[in-house]
């Protein structure tokens, strides 16, 4: 990731009619430029250069982030900051500090999962009682992938700080930001497709339970109602999704066809974390078993605790198998999945980065 | 439309045993009596029928064979161990089975306060997910919710998330019993505090398929026990494979086939 020195001008963020903040943002830029020739315009009022030559002529991060600081408040309030990757020095220009080298991740624990700027992860994760882009970060990407799509997918790395960039911060794209919670108008779009017979044909039970649905959208939101459709996928987390009442589509739920290599086999559990469980598998001495990387258990599987409550003797096992295709590549964090039974209960957990996390029930 | 007599199931439904005591039938009147009651436990769950059908490995556990309209039914494990292990004890695969037949047959159901189904799973049992709607997150408002589904939806399985006061419990199975629906409540740890008209508890549980990291999960053998009021005071035990191998549901020993 490459490490940047930002520069942010809170009174330059936004164009006016006249052009004066683009117009005083370019003499910013021009100022700046007198350290370092590549200076890049991130979106009015912010922009960025790569930290590591001119820190190196200046005498280390320090004397630059003052230099910088001083070239650019001759034109404009600015605060300027270096972090590795865009998304971090943006913010750690806001704060207007120095971010030390892979300490990344950390800085950004503490902020709330809105700065990603996804209004709807954000309100999902934090319904699921996660609020800070540390506890976000936490959860293993095998399972964010599948419950939070691809866009929650980037946020997730970039909250790790394993990417730098979100998608797309230069422009946020057309469209991106127009379906606000009041404009979806679902209860009345619920009814309507009740009553024109969702499934085959006009009938008296559709209308009625469309009605029903109706209602409860109007006392929950229009997320307050889902219905699920199977898709492909290899993890429980991935085989189905579930999308608001109002925007379900209209066509009969089959199970995709494989192939899905690494797809356990049925029966499915019943049910899937939303939020993984943390969990802890351990041999007979105590000690933590984990996947090596060749994809074997490095130690039998003795007793399992599930966040952080009682031991539970592990009566039988299966697996593990890789979580994807791209277990061996080394881009993709390696994970894998095991079957665990302890007794009566049975749960499908997930490994990643040597942490284990029950990821379904067969409950 | 059929009205049924508020508050009160109709006794001959599900028990053909004959005509209730204290009333002398003729022959005529019998077969026409035998004819309605074969229309009213017909598989079909229009909202006339009386019954909803529940699939064949769990017939045994009610009475007559099938799900009565306007009754409640809690379900729930062994009432101990940790929180993992209480939501590993087989309540939800049984709520979700009884689901299977009547969302097959074209009744809409509904999941109250599930935050992590496994539509799969769902989907394997046998309900048809196009008809299913799961409220995840009802929160403070899950008994409005629930009540304003009981209006709407043959089948309403509730897991409440908080415990119920007496008598918001009593108003929601009132409820049901009015508008002939049937509600399911998974009470897992929170409690039912009002007597259902059948509590399905499970037993022991036990899965094969696994060993010391060869094969696969296959299949749970589980017992329930069906206790109730009124025709099903009763206790009926019963044996099923839930899942079984592949997915769904069977009856049977634990030497039954696959």
């Amino acid at each position: 990731m490459n490490r940047l020195v930002v520069v942010r001008c809170p009174d330059l963020l936004h164009e006016d009619e006249d052009g004066a903040a683009l117009r005083s943002f370019a003499r910013v830029v021009e100022a700046v430029e007198a350290y370092c020739p590549w200076v890049t315009t991130v979106r009015p009022g912010i922009c960025s250069l790569p930290a590591r030559g001119p820190a190196r002529y200046f005498g280390g991060e320090g004397p630059l982030v003052q230099l910088v600081a001083e070239a650019a408040s001759a034109v404009a309030a600015a605060e300027v900051g270096v972090a590795d990757g865009l998304f971090a020095a943006v913010l750690a220009a806001r704060g207007g500090v120095i971010v030390p080298a892979g300490g990344t991740a950390d800085f950004l624990a503490p902020f709330p999962v809105g700065v990603l700027g996804q209004p709807e992860l954000a309100e999902l994760l934090d319904r699921l009682g996660i609020r800070t882009l540390g506890g976000f970060a936490a959860l293993p990407e095998a399972h964010v992938l599948g419950r939070f799509g691809s866009d929650g997918a980037a946020g997730h790395r970039v909250a790790g700080g394993r990417s730098g960039e979100l998608g797309d911060l230069r422009r946020p794209p057309a469209g991106r930001r127009t379906r606000g919670r009041g404009d979806t108008a679902a209860p009345t779009t619920a009814a309507e497709a009740g009553q024109s017979g969702f499934w085959g044909g006009v009938s008296d039970t559709d209308a009625r339970a469309g009605r029903a649905l109706a209602a409860v959208q109007v006392l929950l939101g229009p997320d307050g109602v889902v219905t699920a459709h199977l898709q492909g996928g290899r993890g429980p987390a991935q085989r189905s999704r579930f999308v608001t009442w109002s925007a379900r589509e209209a066509r009969p739920d089959t199970a995709p066809d494989g192939p899905w290599p690494g797809q356990i086999p049925p029966p499915a559990p019943s049910v899937v974390h939303p939020v993984p469980l943390r969990a802890e598998l351990v041999d007979d001495d105590g000690k933590a078993v984990s996947v090596s990387a060749r994809g074997l258990l490095t130690g039998t599987p003795y007793r399992l605790s599930v966040e952080e409550g009682p031991r539970s003797a592990v009566t039988a096992w299966a697996g593990p198998w890789p979580s994807d295709e791209r277990w061996w590549s080394r881009s993709r964090r390696r994970s894998a999945r095991l079957q665990v039974v302890t007794g009566p209960a049975a749960h499908l957990l997930l490994v990643e980065r040597g942490r284990w996390w029950v990821e379904a029930t067969y409950g | 439309m059929f009205v049924a007599p508020p508050h009160r199931p109709v006794a001959d439904t599900g028990e053909p045993g004959g005509p209730p005591p204290g009333r002398r039938l003729d022959r005529h009147r019998d077969l026409t009596s035998l004819a309605r009651l074969a229309e009213r436990t017909r598989p079909v769950s229009s909202s006339q029928a009386r019954v909803l059908p529940v699939a064949p490995p769990l017939g045994g556990l009610f009475p007559g064979g099938s799900l009565r309209r306007g009754t409640t039914i809690v379900v729930g494990g062994p009432d101990r161990g940790t929180h993992a292990d209480r939501v590993a004890d087989g309540s939800v695969s049984v709520a979700l089975a009884l689901l299977a037949a009547a969302s097959a047959a074209g009744s809409w159901c509904a999941l109250v306060g599930l935050a992590g189904l496994g539509a799969v799973a769902a989907h394997e049992f046998g309900i048809d997910l196009a008809r299913l709607a799961v409220i995840p997150r009802p929160d403070a408002a899950w008994a409005e919710a629930t009540a304003l589904l009981i209006d709407g939806v043959d089948l309403v399985v509730l897991f409440p998330p908080f415990p119920p006061r007496h008598a918001l419990a009593r108003r929601l199975v009132a409820r049901a019993r009015e508008r002939r629906s049937v509600l399911v409540v998974v009470p897992g740890r929170v409690g039912w505090p009002d007597p259902p008209d059948l509590r399905l508890s499970i037993g022991e549980a036990r899965w094969e398929g696994a060993g010391t990291g060869e094969g696969y999960l296959a299949r749970r053998w589980m017992t329930v026990t069906a206790t109730g009021r009124r025709s099903a005071a009763l206790p009926r035990h019963h044996q099923l494979w839930l899942p079984s191998a592949g997915g769904g549901m069977a009856g049977g020993s634990p030497v039954g086939p696959a």
